[in-house]
């Protein structure tokens, strides 16, 4: 494969030249109908080199636990393009998930601890 | 790996206090995050008077407090045009429920997130906002003219304020455990 060799100009100065469809590879929905707003991930220690600068962003941003919300509100980007994005990343194994975030009803342990937890604030 | 996130939902009309209710608990500023609606979304999204627009966005403000160290809270709040009633189903699928804001000087304009919540058995509670000063109706007056269910609590908050607000989220939790519980006893069989 040959490479274009760099010109020494800043790419993102011109606007983004892939467009994000093509980064998402046509797809309109996540494959992992779970995957929510909320939904939680996290950056797995593997080499990122290889990964497109839109797709390392993420990583970048995912250090430590982050929403999907918010990974779409820190890079700009819209929330499907995020949550697509992140579902790629998630069968590639770049990212891991938290629980799932869409459980019908979230249990009962569980809003006691938010109740705990908004008393302290 | 186990990380839960929990959400709450901030509606109410335009100008009720959404955005200010979501910053003034939030742990950080709140966020802003969007999703743009293109020709796609015709059809589900009423574009009446845009015509001819292909690219809508939408805004979504949100923030978030950590409960613990595996427990994050994200509080969406809902855009406030009717025209994007589609993201509200993204947001309250698998809410723990939602904080209605009310205005007492624009009641009918939290009409439609009441009806929203109670058509699709989502736990709510109402909260009026005091932000304008002091109310001059009564809980009685405010609870009918809304028609609320008798089960539906209601509050007096000020979205401003952070301990008024995180009191408001507590009622809706509170709630929100009350019906499961209520739900649970009647699904198990006596012994």
């Amino acid at each position: 494969m040959a490479y274009d060799e760099w010109d020494g100009d800043d790419e993102t100065e011109a606007g983004r030249l892939v467009p994000l469809y093509m980064l998402v590879k046509g797809r309109t929905s996540p494959r992992n109908v779970n995957l929510d707003l909320a939904t939680q991930v996290i950056a797995m220690p593997v080499d990122t080199r290889r990964l497109e600068p839109e797709y390392a962003q993420i990583i970048n941003r995912c250090a430590n636990w982050m929403s999907i919300a918010e990974i779409g509100a820190y890079l700009h980007l819209p929330l499907t393009i995020t949550k697509i994005m992140v579902d790629v990343l998630l069968e590639q194994r770049y990212l891991g998930i938290g629980a799932p975030a869409q459980r019908k009803i979230a249990d009962v342990e569980v809003l006691q601890t938010v109740l705990a937890g908004l008393d302290r604030l | 790996m186990d990380r839960t996130s929990v959400k709450i939902v901030v509606a109410g009309g335009f100008g009720t206090g959404k955005t200010t209710m979501v910053g003034s608990v939030s742990e950080i500023p709140p966020l802003t995050t969007e999703e743009v609606l293109t020709q796609a979304s015709v059809g589900v999204d009423d574009v009446t008077g845009v015509e001819g627009k292909t690219n809508t966005t939408v805004a979504l403000d949100f923030g978030r407090i950590t409960i613990s160290d595996d427990v994050i809270l994200y509080l969406f709040g809902t855009p406030g045009q009717d025209r994007f009633w589609f993201m509200w189903d993204e947001l309250a699928q698998g809410a723990v429920g939602a904080v209605v804001l009310v205005d007492t000087r624009r009641l009918e304009s939290s009409f439609a997130a009441i009806d929203y919540f109670e058509r699709r058995d989502i736990p709510f509670v109402a909260a009026v906002n005091r932000f304008w000063g002091e109310c001059q109706y009564s809980e009685d007056e405010i609870r009918s003219a809304l028609e609320l269910q008798p089960i539906v609590p209601m509050v007096w908050c000020d979205a401003r304020d952070r301990s008024s607000s995180k009191q408001a989220l507590i009622a809706l939790v509170q709630h929100a455990m009350a019906r499961m519980l209520v739900a649970r006893s009647a699904s198990q069989p006596r012994s």
